[in-house]
């Protein structure tokens, strides 16, 4: 413990400074302000902890930057939007993607299949690549003539704005059931199934030697066969479903939204780090040009679909209550009016924004936390971030661990995605704007510790609010009669020159290692 | 008596980095076998090579009668090969506790084990919960061993025991390493000819990526010439 202190000294002196700087620069507030101002910290803190954390998980464990964690930030918020205020399209979007899957899980069954074909290896390599560009072509073919609002292009960027207002004044617009017209149902189903299962044939062929020792049991039919009669059920009662979903109360509806952008954002990474980042493994800087790239394309294809302008996440019941006490200034008020706001110190506290987001955010640290320390995943993580070869050797499958510390990452940008776009509604540059944050919040904590990533996000939150307040109600210099009120443009500059600071003393972050 | 591994005279590169240009032996089950040779000889990356750590394009590795060149490690060592690396690769952020633990294949292998490894190196017991770092070289060389037995591997590569240990230490190695040869079939590692001697039965030379020569331990230890002309002074 001695040693612990002695070690971190410098971290805490720099702790004990910020600590200082801000109780100096409260005093020109009221204890109201400073109250209301710090939860908005944690809860901005909470929301860049989520897309840090995944940001320091990835490149701890794998070395790769992912600089696509702003756009998958943003495309959870989109898709949890989705699934909340259009789960019409969520549920037609549902068959394709789960018949995709189903595809593409065949893959580990293809392995024994593939390992029994000798070809000379030139010849394997062009068969397998004409095979997965065929079953990709014939995906494409089948998906663009699937019954889904989203073809539509121009007209279905145009409506989130108006779908989200009448959600928020509580109306729901149903839209009109699509329905198949320019193909039959059941070629769409075997179209999408088959044409998946080539390319995963080809994936297979063309890593024949990866699989060689499996064997095969029924228990590999189990997933493709769960997905495949998914897909096949949310075709045939996609009406149902539907309606059911539109008339749910949106408490629930919110907690699906939740775990759909969660789910996405897991089978995005899981999709990157196979497809796209395994190849470059040795490149780090064609991996870095390839992140970005993907993150550029995602933000156009977002913009593409629901369009460029900002549009709101109306707040599920839970969190809109107005009626009857509220504000709450209890407990029991709070559960039983669903309260929108709360009393506190005599300021009102909106519950959503600066209660409900920071103890997710909180939540979140302690399960990921559990997850690396008690897990035996965790382990493996731990002694991977420092030598990938021994781990290796004792038997252990790191790239499948890889694989799911990638989908683990990116879930968790996705998660702050969708907690966060109720507070900040939904634009396509939301995204750049937290990755900056992300980043200075682990140059200031440390780029491969956990706890750091939580610590710098803090601080970086913090700061943030702290300006935007001082923004608003000036902040008196001391000594002086000056009042001094930061412009907008100083809220991040402000957490740049946090960061110098604490880069200049300590190279390594907070607490970072000393290496 | 049947042999446990037979490397046929494989090529085997690092990078771009052609390093072993024909090393060829075999290894007899149930006996203690010794790679020697010079510093930088190809040693270590023999026993890279047969784990698939480093990529043999040329030759064999038959492991219990399986050809195993070309797999990918996790699968290599999964049917029953326990490494124990050069400078002891001991996992820093985990409690020697959990050193143990992430070698399970199976769980409850640590369990079944515990007596067998706490009995070869009862040093252990006490360090359980320090963390990796904390631990001498003598303390971590036996948590490196102790890892690989946790599994059920009926080979095992060490490579270097001895190096950088007090000669007291060296001993209690010995005797352990003679132990626990009588469970599983080892290749060993040693520049230290004394310890090589003691321990192993058969040997290998390897010079400057090649097998030059192999047979009995007894043999070598009469030939002073030859341990004179590939392993310097003995
Ligand atoms: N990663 C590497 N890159 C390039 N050369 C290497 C690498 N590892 C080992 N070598 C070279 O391979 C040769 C054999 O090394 P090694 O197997 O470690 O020898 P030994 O264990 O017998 O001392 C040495 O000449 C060494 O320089
Ligand atoms: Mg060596």
């Amino acid at each position: 413990m001695k040693t612990n202190l002695r070690k971190n000294s410098k971290a805490i002196i720099i702790l004990v400074i910020i600590a200082a700087f801000l109780f100096v620069a409260a005093r020109g507030m009221s204890g109201r302000d400073v109250l209301i101002t710090v939860l908005r910290g944690f809860s901005t803190g909470s929301v860049t902890f989520l897309v840090a954390a995944g940001f320091s998980l990835i490149f701890g464990l794998l070395d790769v930057l992912n600089l696509a964690q702003g756009t998958l930030y943003m495309i959870g918020a989109y898709v949890g939007w989705t699934v909340y205020v259009r789960p019409d399209t969520f549920i037609d979007v549902l068959t394709p993607v789960l018949l995709i899957l189903a595809g593409f899980s065949l893959s580990a069954l293809w392995g024994r299949l593939a390992s029994r074909i000798q070809l000379a290896p030139k010849a394997r390599k062009i068969i397998s690549w004409l095979l997965i560009l065929a079953g990709l072509g014939l995906l494409a073919l089948v998906l663009t003539r699937y019954p889904i609002a989203i073809w539509n292009l121009n007209n279905y960027s145009e409506s989130p704005i108006t779908y989200s207002y009448m959600a928020d004044q509580g109306l729901r617009i149903i839209p009109a059931e699509v329905t198949f017209e320019k193909i039959s149902p059941f070629l769409a189903i075997a179209g999408l199934l088959v044409s998946s299962a080539i390319s995963a044939f080809g994936i297979a062929l063309l890593n024949r030697n990866e699989s060689r020792s499996q064997t095969i049991n029924w228990r590999k039919f189990l997933v493709p066969a769960l997905l495949l009669l998914g897909g096949i059920l949310a075709a045939v009662f996609n009406a149902q479903i539907t309606s059911w979903m539109f008339a749910m109360s949106t408490n629930w509806l919110f907690v699906i939204a939740i775990l759909i952008a969660i789910l996405s954002g897991v089978g995005l990474g899981a999709l990157m780090e196979t497809t796209l980042i395994r190849p470059l493994y040795s490149r780090p800087i064609y991996q870095l040009m390839l992140t970005l790239g993907l993150g550029t394309i995602g933000l156009q294809i977002v913009q593409a679909v629901w369009g460029r302008p900002e549009f709101v996440w109306p707040k599920p019941e839970f969190f809109t209550g107005t009626g009857g006490a509220c504000p709450a200034t209890n407990l029991a008020d709070l559960l039983e009016n669903n309260c929108s706001t709360v009393f506190l110190l005599g300021g009102r506290v909106r519950v959503y924004d600066e209660i409900f987001i920071p103890i997710v955010g909180i939540i979140v640290l302690i399960v990921v936390w559990i997850l690396l320390k008690r897990s035996r995943i965790g382990m493996i993580i731990r002694a991977g971030v420092q030598d990938r070869q021994m781990v290796e050797a004792l038997g252990i499958n790191v790239r499948r661990v890889f694989t799911l510390v990638f989908a683990l990452g990116v879930g968790l940008a996705t998660f702050g995605g969708a907690l966060a776009a109720p507070s900040t509604g939904l634009t396509p540059v939301m995204g750049e704007r937290l990755l900056l944050s992300a980043l200075i919040a682990l140059a200031i904590g440390g780029l491969t510790s956990f706890p750091g990533a939580a610590l710098g996000s803090l601080l970086v939150g913090l700061i943030q609010q702290f300006m935007i307040k001082y923004g608003q109600i000036g902040i008196p210099l001391p000594f002086t009669d000056v009042v001094f009120k930061p412009s907008p443009p100083l809220v991040p500059a402000s957490t740049v020159l946090l960061m110098v600071i604490v880069l200049l003393i300590l190279p390594g972050g907070l607490l970072g290692s000393k290496e | 008596m049947s042999n446990i591994l037979e490397v046929k005279n494989i090529h085997s590169f690092i990078n771009q980095f052609h390093i072993l240009q024909d090393v060829d032996f075999v290894v007899p089950e149930g006996s203690i076998t010794a790679l020697l040779g010079r510093n930088g000889a190809g040693k270590t990356t023999t026993l890279k090579s047969i784990l698939g750590l480093a990529s043999v394009r040329e030759g064999k590795v038959i492991f219990e009668g399986r050809e195993v060149q070309g797999m990918p490690p996790f699968e290599i060592a999964a049917l029953g090969i326990g490494f124990v690396p050069e400078h002891r690769a001991i996992f820093r952020d985990l409690s020697v506790e959990e050193n143990l633990k992430i070698a399970e294949r199976n769980k409850g292998d640590l369990d079944r084990k515990r007596t067998f490894i706490f009995d070869l190196f009862p040093d252990l017991k006490k360090f359980l919960n320090l963390r990796g770092t904390d631990l001498s070289g003598g303390q971590q060389q036996m948590l490196a061993i102790a890892r690989a037995l946790v599994a059920d591997n009926s080979l095992l590569l060490i490579d270097e025991p001895s190096e950088g240990l007090a000669p007291v230490i060296i001993e209690h190695m010995i005797d352990a390493i003679r132990q626990l040869s009588e469970q599983s079939t080892v290749v060993l590692v040693e520049q230290n000819f004394l310890v090589a001697s003691k321990l192993a039965k058969y040997f290998v030379i390897i010079e400057e990526g090649k097998s030059v020569a192999s047979g009995l331990m007894k043999d070598l230890e009469a030939d002073k010439a030859m341990i004179h002309r590939y392993l310097g002074a003995a």
